[in-house]
Protein backbone atom coordinates (compact mmCIF):
# COMPACT_ATOMS: atom_id res chain seq x y z
CA UNK A 1 0.00 0.00 0.00
CA UNK A 2 2.83 2.28 0.62
CA UNK A 3 5.40 2.36 -1.28
CA UNK A 4 8.71 5.15 -0.77
CA UNK A 5 11.55 5.03 -3.85
CA UNK A 6 14.83 6.53 -3.71
CA UNK A 7 13.26 9.25 -1.55
CA UNK A 8 16.01 11.83 -0.09
CA UNK A 9 15.50 15.18 1.73
CA UNK A 10 17.62 17.94 2.23
CA UNK A 11 16.55 20.87 4.26
CA UNK A 12 17.71 24.25 3.00
CA UNK A 13 20.90 25.36 4.44
CA UNK A 14 22.52 21.95 3.42
CA UNK A 15 21.00 19.87 6.23
CA UNK A 16 20.34 16.06 4.96
CA UNK A 17 17.77 14.28 6.93
CA UNK A 18 16.85 11.23 4.69
CA UNK A 19 19.13 9.49 1.65
CA UNK A 20 17.82 7.01 -0.85
CA UNK A 21 14.98 5.49 1.27
CA UNK A 22 13.26 3.07 -0.46
CA UNK A 23 10.77 1.37 1.64
CA UNK A 24 7.94 -0.90 0.61
CA UNK A 25 4.57 -1.50 3.78
CA UNK A 26 2.12 -3.42 2.58
CA UNK A 27 -1.74 -3.26 3.57
CA UNK A 28 -2.30 -4.38 7.30
CA UNK A 29 1.22 -4.61 8.28
CA UNK A 30 2.03 -2.79 11.84
CA UNK A 31 5.87 -1.10 11.32
CA UNK A 32 8.03 0.78 14.24
CA UNK A 33 9.92 3.05 12.70
CA UNK A 34 12.92 3.81 15.41
CA UNK A 35 16.26 5.56 15.16
CA UNK A 36 17.85 7.98 17.41
CA UNK A 37 17.00 10.94 17.59
CA UNK A 38 17.54 13.49 14.78
CA UNK A 39 18.25 10.40 12.51
CA UNK A 40 15.50 11.33 10.21
CA UNK A 41 12.46 9.59 11.40
CA UNK A 42 9.96 12.45 12.16
CA UNK A 43 10.70 13.60 8.71
CA UNK A 44 10.15 10.12 7.75
CA UNK A 45 6.68 10.61 9.15
CA UNK A 46 5.84 13.63 8.15
CA UNK A 47 6.59 12.86 4.67
CA UNK A 48 3.88 10.55 4.47
CA UNK A 49 0.95 12.83 5.35
CA UNK A 50 3.09 15.33 3.05
CA UNK A 51 3.42 17.88 5.64
CA UNK A 52 7.05 18.11 4.04
CA UNK A 53 7.87 17.21 0.48
CA UNK A 54 10.91 15.54 -0.61
CA UNK A 55 13.76 16.73 -2.27
CA UNK A 56 13.86 13.88 -4.80
CA UNK A 57 12.40 10.38 -5.37
CA UNK A 58 8.96 9.62 -5.02
CA UNK A 59 6.22 8.39 -2.10
CA UNK A 60 3.05 5.76 -3.56
CA UNK A 61 0.30 5.86 -1.55
CA UNK A 62 -2.29 3.12 -2.75
CA UNK A 63 -0.99 3.20 -6.17
CA UNK A 64 -1.37 7.10 -5.81
CA UNK A 65 1.39 9.18 -6.42
CA UNK A 66 1.11 11.70 -3.71
CA UNK A 67 3.72 14.10 -4.55
CA UNK A 68 2.00 15.00 -7.94
CA UNK A 69 -1.05 15.70 -5.66
CA UNK A 70 -2.02 19.39 -6.00
CA UNK A 71 -3.08 21.86 -2.84
CA UNK A 72 -6.47 20.69 -3.79
CA UNK A 73 -6.07 17.51 -3.76
CA UNK A 74 -4.06 16.99 -0.34
CA UNK A 75 -7.26 17.06 2.23
CA UNK A 76 -8.41 13.86 0.45
CA UNK A 77 -5.16 12.48 0.82
CA UNK A 78 -4.87 12.98 4.55
CA UNK A 79 -8.99 11.31 4.60
CA UNK A 80 -7.58 8.43 3.53
CA UNK A 81 -4.92 8.56 7.01
CA UNK A 82 -5.06 8.54 10.80
CA UNK A 83 -2.31 11.08 12.52
CA UNK A 84 -1.71 10.82 16.17
CA UNK A 85 1.04 12.98 17.68
CA UNK A 86 2.86 12.66 20.93
CA UNK A 87 1.04 15.96 22.22
CA UNK A 88 -2.60 14.47 21.44
CA UNK A 89 -3.20 17.65 20.17
CA UNK A 90 -6.84 18.09 21.05
CA UNK A 91 -8.92 20.95 21.24
CA UNK A 92 -9.52 22.02 24.99
CA UNK A 93 -12.55 23.72 25.05
CA UNK A 94 -14.60 20.57 23.60
CA UNK A 95 -15.74 17.70 25.22
CA UNK A 96 -14.08 14.21 24.42
CA UNK A 97 -17.36 13.65 22.31
CA UNK A 98 -16.94 16.87 19.94
CA UNK A 99 -12.85 16.19 19.36
CA UNK A 100 -13.74 12.92 18.24
CA UNK A 101 -16.45 14.46 15.82
CA UNK A 102 -15.05 17.25 15.00
CA UNK A 103 -13.27 14.84 12.52
CA UNK A 104 -16.04 13.93 10.64
CA UNK A 105 -17.63 17.46 10.74
CA UNK A 106 -14.52 18.60 8.92
CA UNK A 107 -15.24 16.55 6.06
CA UNK A 108 -18.92 17.23 5.98
CA UNK A 109 -20.25 13.52 7.08
CA UNK A 110 -24.09 13.59 7.94
CA UNK A 111 -24.74 14.24 11.07
CA UNK A 112 -26.47 11.18 11.87
CA UNK A 113 -23.53 8.75 10.94
CA UNK A 114 -21.51 10.50 13.04
CA UNK A 115 -23.23 10.15 16.29
CA UNK A 116 -22.90 6.39 15.45
CA UNK A 117 -19.50 6.08 14.42
CA UNK A 118 -18.43 8.74 17.45
CA UNK A 119 -19.75 6.62 20.17
CA UNK A 120 -18.74 3.00 18.51
CA UNK A 121 -14.89 4.39 18.04
CA UNK A 122 -15.24 5.69 22.31
CA UNK A 123 -16.21 2.10 22.53
CA UNK A 124 -12.91 1.47 21.06
CA UNK A 125 -10.92 2.69 22.97
CA UNK A 126 -12.89 2.50 26.32
CA UNK A 127 -14.00 5.95 26.49
CA UNK A 128 -17.68 6.30 25.93
CA UNK A 129 -18.29 6.69 29.94
CA UNK A 130 -16.19 9.83 29.23
CA UNK A 131 -17.85 11.38 26.29
CA UNK A 132 -18.78 14.40 27.75
CA UNK A 133 -16.14 15.49 29.92
CA UNK A 134 -13.38 17.96 28.99
CA UNK A 135 -10.10 16.65 27.94
CA UNK A 136 -8.13 18.56 31.07
CA UNK A 137 -10.14 16.39 33.30
CA UNK A 138 -9.08 13.13 31.61
CA UNK A 139 -5.49 11.37 32.19
CA UNK A 140 -2.93 11.74 29.47
CA UNK A 141 -3.62 7.65 28.72
CA UNK A 142 -6.89 8.54 28.34
CA UNK A 143 -6.23 12.14 26.77
CA UNK A 144 -4.38 9.94 24.12
CA UNK A 145 -7.31 7.75 23.30
CA UNK A 146 -9.17 10.28 22.28
CA UNK A 147 -6.29 11.66 19.74
CA UNK A 148 -6.33 8.02 18.31
CA UNK A 149 -10.72 7.93 18.46
CA UNK A 150 -10.18 10.97 16.31
CA UNK A 151 -7.60 9.08 14.08
CA UNK A 152 -9.41 6.31 13.22
CA UNK A 153 -13.27 7.56 12.98
CA UNK A 154 -12.63 7.89 9.76
CA UNK A 155 -12.04 4.41 8.76
CA UNK A 156 -8.52 5.26 7.49
CA UNK A 157 -6.55 2.46 5.59
CA UNK A 158 -3.03 3.77 7.35
CA UNK A 159 -2.59 4.69 11.10
CA UNK A 160 0.53 7.26 11.41
CA UNK A 161 1.95 7.57 14.56
CA UNK A 162 4.74 10.21 16.37
CA UNK A 163 5.74 9.02 19.50
CA UNK A 164 2.11 8.20 20.86
CA UNK A 165 3.38 7.36 23.83
CA UNK A 166 6.31 9.52 24.65
CA UNK A 167 4.20 11.37 27.10
CA UNK A 168 3.20 8.30 29.24
CA UNK A 169 4.49 5.73 31.65
CA UNK A 170 5.30 1.98 30.67
CA UNK A 171 1.95 0.69 31.95
CA UNK A 172 0.12 3.26 30.32
CA UNK A 173 1.82 2.66 26.95
CA UNK A 174 1.31 -0.70 26.72
CA UNK A 175 -2.48 0.07 27.22
CA UNK A 176 -2.24 2.40 24.86
CA UNK A 177 -0.63 -0.17 22.43
CA UNK A 178 -3.22 -2.62 23.11
CA UNK A 179 -5.52 -0.53 21.15
CA UNK A 180 -3.12 0.07 18.09
CA UNK A 181 -2.89 -3.80 18.14
CA UNK A 182 -6.52 -3.73 17.69
CA UNK A 183 -6.73 -1.07 15.25
CA UNK A 184 -4.66 -3.35 13.23
CA UNK A 185 -6.23 -6.39 13.70
CA UNK A 186 -9.37 -4.82 11.35
CA UNK A 187 -6.35 -4.77 9.02
CA UNK A 188 -5.45 -1.19 9.25
CA UNK A 189 -1.63 -0.68 8.19
CA UNK A 190 0.03 1.06 11.51
CA UNK A 191 3.39 3.10 11.42
CA UNK A 192 5.05 4.32 14.57
CA UNK A 193 7.95 6.17 15.34
CA UNK A 194 8.78 5.45 18.64
CA UNK A 195 11.69 5.79 21.59
CA UNK A 196 10.21 3.17 23.39
CA UNK A 197 12.30 -0.22 23.66
CA UNK A 198 9.48 -1.75 25.92
CA UNK A 199 6.96 -1.39 23.61
CA UNK A 200 9.21 -2.23 20.58
CA UNK A 201 10.54 -5.52 22.18
CA UNK A 202 7.46 -6.99 23.28
CA UNK A 203 5.12 -6.38 20.06
CA UNK A 204 7.57 -8.39 17.79
CA UNK A 205 6.58 -6.53 14.47
CA UNK A 206 8.41 -5.38 11.87
CA UNK A 207 11.46 -3.03 13.09
CA UNK A 208 12.89 -0.36 10.33
CA UNK A 209 15.74 1.46 11.98
CA UNK A 210 16.95 4.69 10.52
CA UNK A 211 20.45 6.96 11.52
CA UNK A 212 22.05 10.08 10.15
CA UNK A 213 18.87 9.65 7.54
CA UNK A 214 19.87 6.16 6.11
CA UNK A 215 18.01 3.03 6.73
CA UNK A 216 20.50 0.57 8.56
CA UNK A 217 18.11 -2.09 9.89
CA UNK A 218 14.39 -3.47 8.55
CA UNK A 219 13.64 -6.87 10.08
CA UNK A 220 9.99 -8.47 10.57
CA UNK A 221 9.59 -9.75 14.18
CA UNK A 222 12.39 -6.77 15.50
CA UNK A 223 13.68 -5.67 18.28
CA UNK A 224 14.13 -1.95 19.95
CA UNK A 225 18.16 -2.39 19.90
CA UNK A 226 19.26 0.40 20.90
CA UNK A 227 19.94 1.42 24.67
CA UNK A 228 16.60 2.69 26.43
CA UNK A 229 16.61 5.98 26.49
CA UNK A 230 14.04 6.21 29.03
CA UNK B 1 -22.27 22.34 1.20
CA UNK B 2 -24.55 20.68 3.64
CA UNK B 3 -26.66 21.74 6.29
CA UNK B 4 -24.98 21.08 8.94
CA UNK B 5 -21.41 22.54 7.64
CA UNK B 6 -23.76 25.87 7.27
CA UNK B 7 -24.85 25.54 10.61
CA UNK B 8 -21.55 24.79 12.16
CA UNK B 9 -20.27 28.19 10.50
CA UNK B 10 -22.57 30.53 11.12
CA UNK B 11 -22.35 28.86 15.34
CA UNK B 12 -18.32 29.16 14.43
CA UNK B 13 -18.37 32.68 13.16
CA UNK B 14 -21.33 34.14 15.99
CA UNK B 15 -18.65 32.49 18.97
CA UNK B 16 -15.77 34.19 17.02
CA UNK B 17 -16.98 37.37 16.98
CA UNK B 18 -18.11 37.11 20.68
CA UNK B 19 -15.37 35.60 22.12
CA UNK B 20 -13.19 39.10 20.13
CA UNK B 21 -15.62 41.39 21.90
CA UNK B 22 -13.51 44.61 22.04
CA UNK B 23 -11.37 44.00 18.77
CA UNK B 24 -14.83 43.48 17.09
CA UNK B 25 -16.31 46.50 18.31
CA UNK B 26 -12.72 48.45 17.01
CA UNK B 27 -12.59 46.74 14.24
CA UNK B 28 -16.08 47.67 12.76
CA UNK B 29 -15.62 51.42 14.02
CA UNK B 30 -12.56 51.70 12.08
CA UNK B 31 -14.56 50.51 8.85
CA UNK B 32 -17.35 52.33 9.52
CA UNK B 33 -15.33 55.57 9.64
CA UNK B 34 -13.63 54.64 6.83
CA UNK B 35 -16.48 53.86 4.72
CA UNK B 36 -18.13 57.05 6.21
CA UNK B 37 -15.29 59.20 5.19
CA UNK B 38 -15.37 57.42 1.75
CA UNK B 39 -19.39 57.78 0.95
CA UNK B 40 -19.19 61.34 1.73
CA UNK B 41 -16.49 61.79 -0.92
CA UNK B 42 -18.65 59.64 -3.30
CA UNK B 43 -21.68 61.55 -2.71
CA UNK B 44 -19.25 65.10 -3.27
CA UNK B 45 -18.17 64.27 -6.36
CA UNK B 46 -21.38 62.65 -7.69
CA UNK B 47 -22.80 66.34 -7.17
CA UNK B 48 -20.30 68.01 -8.60
CA UNK B 49 -19.82 65.38 -11.43
CA UNK B 50 -23.72 65.93 -12.01
CA UNK B 51 -23.95 69.82 -11.48
CA UNK B 52 -21.11 70.14 -14.71
CA UNK B 53 -23.08 67.49 -16.81
CA UNK B 54 -25.83 69.93 -15.87
CA UNK B 55 -24.54 73.07 -16.96
CA UNK B 56 -22.42 71.13 -19.82
CA UNK B 57 -25.29 69.76 -21.39
CA UNK B 58 -27.07 73.68 -21.39
CA UNK B 59 -25.56 74.37 -25.48
CA UNK B 60 -27.40 77.63 -24.42
CA UNK B 61 -26.97 81.23 -24.52
CA UNK B 62 -29.27 83.50 -23.29
CA UNK B 63 -29.79 87.16 -24.69
CA UNK B 64 -31.15 89.65 -22.73
CA UNK B 65 -33.04 92.82 -24.31
CA UNK B 66 -33.24 96.24 -23.01
CA UNK B 67 -36.48 96.86 -21.96
CA UNK B 68 -36.89 100.13 -24.35
CA UNK B 69 -36.75 97.43 -27.40
CA UNK B 70 -40.15 97.36 -29.40
CA UNK B 71 -42.45 94.21 -30.98
CA UNK B 72 -40.74 94.79 -33.97
CA UNK B 73 -37.23 95.51 -33.42
CA UNK B 74 -38.06 91.71 -31.26
CA UNK B 75 -39.22 90.21 -34.30
CA UNK B 76 -36.51 91.06 -36.03
CA UNK B 77 -33.71 90.09 -33.80
CA UNK B 78 -35.55 86.36 -33.47
CA UNK B 79 -35.39 86.28 -37.23
CA UNK B 80 -31.83 87.48 -37.49
CA UNK B 81 -30.68 84.71 -34.39
CA UNK B 82 -32.69 81.91 -36.03
CA UNK B 83 -30.75 82.57 -39.32
CA UNK B 84 -27.48 82.62 -37.20
CA UNK B 85 -24.95 79.38 -38.09
CA UNK B 86 -25.48 76.32 -35.18
CA UNK B 87 -28.82 78.25 -33.95
CA UNK B 88 -31.22 75.19 -33.72
CA UNK B 89 -33.61 77.03 -31.61
CA UNK B 90 -34.75 79.99 -30.54
CA UNK B 91 -37.20 80.35 -27.17
CA UNK B 92 -38.98 83.74 -26.15
CA UNK B 93 -39.19 84.44 -22.57
CA UNK B 94 -41.40 87.36 -21.94
CA UNK B 95 -40.95 89.15 -18.79
CA UNK B 96 -43.89 87.57 -17.03
CA UNK B 97 -42.50 84.16 -18.29
CA UNK B 98 -38.88 85.08 -16.63
CA UNK B 99 -40.56 85.68 -13.39
CA UNK B 100 -43.06 82.75 -13.17
CA UNK B 101 -39.84 80.63 -13.61
CA UNK B 102 -38.38 82.58 -11.02
CA UNK B 103 -40.92 82.08 -8.17
CA UNK B 104 -40.93 78.51 -9.31
CA UNK B 105 -36.91 77.94 -8.36
CA UNK B 106 -37.68 79.67 -4.84
CA UNK B 107 -40.60 77.69 -4.10
CA UNK B 108 -41.71 78.31 -0.14
CA UNK B 109 -39.81 81.01 -0.40
CA UNK B 110 -41.51 82.43 -3.14
CA UNK B 111 -43.29 85.15 -0.87
CA UNK B 112 -40.39 87.19 -0.89
CA UNK B 113 -41.07 88.15 -4.36
CA UNK B 114 -44.48 90.41 -2.50
CA UNK B 115 -41.69 92.58 -1.93
CA UNK B 116 -41.30 93.83 -5.60
CA UNK B 117 -45.21 94.86 -5.71
CA UNK B 118 -45.49 95.08 -9.19
CA UNK B 119 -42.51 95.97 -10.70
CA UNK B 120 -41.07 93.14 -13.15
CA UNK B 121 -37.30 93.41 -12.71
CA UNK B 122 -36.92 90.55 -15.11
CA UNK B 123 -36.03 91.90 -18.75
CA UNK B 124 -37.11 90.17 -22.24
CA UNK B 125 -34.77 87.30 -23.39
CA UNK B 126 -34.40 85.11 -26.13
CA UNK B 127 -33.31 81.91 -25.12
CA UNK B 128 -30.81 80.12 -27.66
CA UNK B 129 -30.27 76.50 -28.29
CA UNK B 130 -26.85 75.74 -30.59
CA UNK B 131 -26.04 72.43 -31.47
CA UNK B 132 -21.97 72.53 -30.20
CA UNK B 133 -21.06 74.00 -27.22
CA UNK B 134 -18.15 75.29 -29.21
CA UNK B 135 -19.92 77.65 -31.55
CA UNK B 136 -21.09 79.29 -28.48
CA UNK B 137 -18.39 81.59 -27.83
CA UNK B 138 -18.13 83.24 -31.41
CA UNK B 139 -22.20 83.77 -31.09
CA UNK B 140 -22.12 84.96 -27.75
CA UNK B 141 -19.20 87.68 -28.84
CA UNK B 142 -21.25 88.84 -32.04
CA UNK B 143 -24.92 89.05 -30.58
CA UNK B 144 -23.31 91.16 -27.26
CA UNK B 145 -23.03 94.25 -30.15
CA UNK B 146 -26.49 94.15 -31.47
CA UNK B 147 -28.68 97.39 -30.56
CA UNK B 148 -30.82 96.65 -28.22
CA UNK B 149 -28.97 93.79 -26.59
CA UNK B 150 -28.25 94.71 -22.90
CA UNK B 151 -26.03 91.43 -22.56
CA UNK B 152 -25.61 87.43 -23.64
CA UNK B 153 -24.41 85.21 -21.34
CA UNK B 154 -23.09 81.40 -21.61
CA UNK B 155 -22.64 79.04 -18.69
CA UNK B 156 -18.97 77.50 -20.89
CA UNK B 157 -16.49 79.24 -18.24
CA UNK B 158 -18.51 77.90 -15.01
CA UNK B 159 -18.81 74.46 -16.53
CA UNK B 160 -14.89 74.58 -17.42
CA UNK B 161 -14.05 74.85 -13.73
CA UNK B 162 -16.47 72.72 -13.16
CA UNK B 163 -14.57 69.49 -15.36
CA UNK B 164 -11.52 70.86 -13.50
CA UNK B 165 -12.94 70.33 -10.08
CA UNK B 166 -14.40 67.08 -11.29
CA UNK B 167 -10.93 65.72 -12.60
CA UNK B 168 -9.37 66.66 -9.42
CA UNK B 169 -11.98 64.64 -7.48
CA UNK B 170 -12.11 62.30 -9.23
CA UNK B 171 -7.91 61.75 -9.58
CA UNK B 172 -7.91 62.65 -5.51
CA UNK B 173 -10.92 60.58 -4.86
CA UNK B 174 -9.81 57.36 -6.16
CA UNK B 175 -5.95 57.74 -4.55
CA UNK B 176 -7.87 58.69 -0.91
CA UNK B 177 -10.49 55.67 -1.70
CA UNK B 178 -7.69 53.52 -2.12
CA UNK B 179 -5.89 54.45 0.61
CA UNK B 180 -9.11 54.00 3.25
CA UNK B 181 -9.48 50.88 1.32
CA UNK B 182 -5.76 50.19 2.76
CA UNK B 183 -6.19 50.95 6.16
CA UNK B 184 -9.65 49.19 6.23
CA UNK B 185 -8.46 45.94 5.29
CA UNK B 186 -5.25 46.00 7.63
CA UNK B 187 -7.67 46.52 10.52
CA UNK B 188 -10.04 43.44 9.35
CA UNK B 189 -6.35 41.57 8.42
CA UNK B 190 -5.74 41.92 11.93
CA UNK B 191 -8.81 41.30 13.93
CA UNK B 192 -9.42 38.09 12.13
CA UNK B 193 -5.47 37.57 12.66
CA UNK B 194 -6.25 37.63 16.32
CA UNK B 195 -8.89 35.07 15.26
CA UNK B 196 -7.11 32.73 13.48
CA UNK B 197 -4.20 32.95 16.25
CA UNK B 198 -6.86 32.15 18.67
CA UNK B 199 -7.73 29.11 17.01
CA UNK B 200 -4.82 27.76 15.25
CA UNK B 201 -5.22 24.52 17.36
CA UNK B 202 -8.29 24.05 15.41
CA UNK B 203 -6.64 25.18 12.08
CA UNK B 204 -4.28 22.59 12.21
CA UNK B 205 -6.44 19.44 13.30
CA UNK B 206 -8.20 20.40 10.59
CA UNK B 207 -5.80 20.46 8.06
CA UNK B 208 -4.36 16.97 9.68
CA UNK B 209 -7.90 15.11 9.57
CA UNK B 210 -8.30 16.42 5.80
CA UNK B 211 -10.60 19.43 5.33
CA UNK B 212 -10.11 20.91 2.73
CA UNK B 213 -8.81 25.00 2.57
CA UNK B 214 -12.51 26.50 1.84
CA UNK B 215 -13.96 24.58 5.28
CA UNK B 216 -11.25 26.21 6.77
CA UNK B 217 -11.61 29.85 5.54
CA UNK B 218 -15.37 30.09 5.82
CA UNK B 219 -16.06 30.62 9.19
CA UNK B 220 -13.36 33.06 9.22
CA UNK B 221 -14.36 34.62 5.91
CA UNK B 222 -18.07 35.19 7.52
CA UNK B 223 -16.47 37.08 10.47
CA UNK B 224 -14.49 39.46 8.53
CA UNK B 225 -17.50 40.11 6.17
CA UNK B 226 -19.46 40.53 9.18
CA UNK B 227 -17.48 43.10 10.43
CA UNK B 228 -17.04 44.74 7.47
CA UNK B 229 -21.18 44.62 6.40
CA UNK B 230 -21.52 45.92 9.98
CA UNK B 231 -18.91 48.91 9.66
CA UNK B 232 -21.12 49.56 6.51
CA UNK B 233 -24.17 49.43 8.01
CA UNK B 234 -23.22 52.17 10.59
CA UNK B 235 -21.30 54.26 7.83
CA UNK B 236 -24.77 54.16 5.66
CA UNK B 237 -27.12 55.13 8.68
CA UNK B 238 -24.53 58.32 8.97
CA UNK B 239 -23.96 59.12 5.45
CA UNK B 240 -27.59 58.94 4.34
CA UNK B 241 -28.34 61.37 7.66
CA UNK B 242 -25.84 63.75 6.53
CA UNK B 243 -27.04 63.93 3.14
CA UNK B 244 -30.57 64.40 3.69
CA UNK B 245 -30.58 67.00 6.06
CA UNK B 246 -27.32 69.20 4.17
CA UNK B 247 -29.36 68.24 0.82
CA UNK B 248 -32.78 69.92 2.42
CA UNK B 249 -30.24 72.80 3.58
CA UNK B 250 -28.40 73.72 0.22
CA UNK B 251 -31.91 73.78 -1.56
CA UNK B 252 -32.81 76.79 0.50
CA UNK B 253 -29.96 78.56 0.55
CA UNK B 254 -28.97 78.26 -3.25
CA UNK B 255 -32.58 77.39 -5.35
CA UNK B 256 -30.70 77.34 -8.45
CA UNK B 257 -27.66 74.23 -7.27
CA UNK B 258 -28.97 70.89 -8.88
CA UNK B 259 -28.50 68.60 -6.06
CA UNK B 260 -29.25 65.16 -6.69
CA UNK B 261 -32.45 63.85 -4.90
CA UNK B 262 -31.67 61.31 -1.72
CA UNK B 263 -33.81 58.55 -3.85
CA UNK B 264 -32.07 57.08 -5.69
CA UNK B 265 -28.82 58.52 -4.79
CA UNK B 266 -28.34 57.26 -1.54
CA UNK B 267 -29.61 53.82 -2.81
CA UNK B 268 -26.24 53.70 -5.17
CA UNK B 269 -23.90 54.82 -2.45
CA UNK B 270 -25.07 52.72 0.66
CA UNK B 271 -25.38 49.46 -1.84
CA UNK B 272 -21.81 50.57 -2.75
CA UNK B 273 -20.74 51.03 0.75
CA UNK B 274 -22.20 47.96 1.93
CA UNK B 275 -20.55 46.06 -1.36
CA UNK B 276 -17.13 47.86 -0.10
CA UNK B 277 -17.46 47.14 3.47
CA UNK B 278 -18.13 43.30 2.96
CA UNK B 279 -15.16 42.46 0.08
CA UNK B 280 -12.81 44.25 2.19
CA UNK B 281 -13.68 42.20 4.65
CA UNK B 282 -14.15 39.05 2.81
CA UNK B 283 -10.35 39.78 1.46
CA UNK B 284 -8.80 40.76 4.35
CA UNK B 285 -9.85 37.16 6.45
CA UNK B 286 -8.58 35.68 3.00
CA UNK B 287 -5.00 37.23 3.28
CA UNK B 288 -4.58 36.89 6.72
CA UNK B 289 -5.57 33.29 6.67
CA UNK B 290 -2.68 31.96 4.00
CA UNK B 291 -0.29 31.68 6.21
CA UNK B 292 -2.29 29.62 8.13
CA UNK B 293 -3.02 27.40 5.94
CA UNK B 294 0.23 26.24 4.94
CA UNK B 295 0.26 22.37 6.65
Amino acid sequence: MLEMIDVSKTYPGGNVALRNINVRIEQGEFVFIVGPSGAGKSTFIKMLFREILPTSGSIRLNDVDILNLTAKEVPYLRRQLGIIFQDYRLLPDRTVYDNVAFAMQVIEAPYRKIKRRVMNVLDLVGLRRRAYSKPNELSGGEQQRIAIARAIVNSPSLVIADEPTGNLDPETSMEIMEIFQEINNTGTTIIMATHDKEIVDSMGKRVIAIEHGEIVRDELNGVYGYESEQ
Amino acid sequence: MSLSSKEYFVRETGKSIKRNGIMSIASVSTVAVSLLVLGIFLLMYLNTDNLAKYLEGQVEMTVYLEDTATGEEVADMREKLKKMEGVVQVTEITKAMAMERFKNRLGDQATLLKALGKDNPFPFSFEVQVDRPERIKALVSQVEHWPKVETAKFGQEVVEHLFALTRVMRIGGAVLIVFLCFATLFIIINTIRLTVFARRREVVIMKYVGATDWFIRWPFMLEGMTLGLGGGIIACAVVDLIYVSLSGRLHTTFAFFPVLPSWPTLLYADIFILACGTLIGALGSYLSLKKFLRV
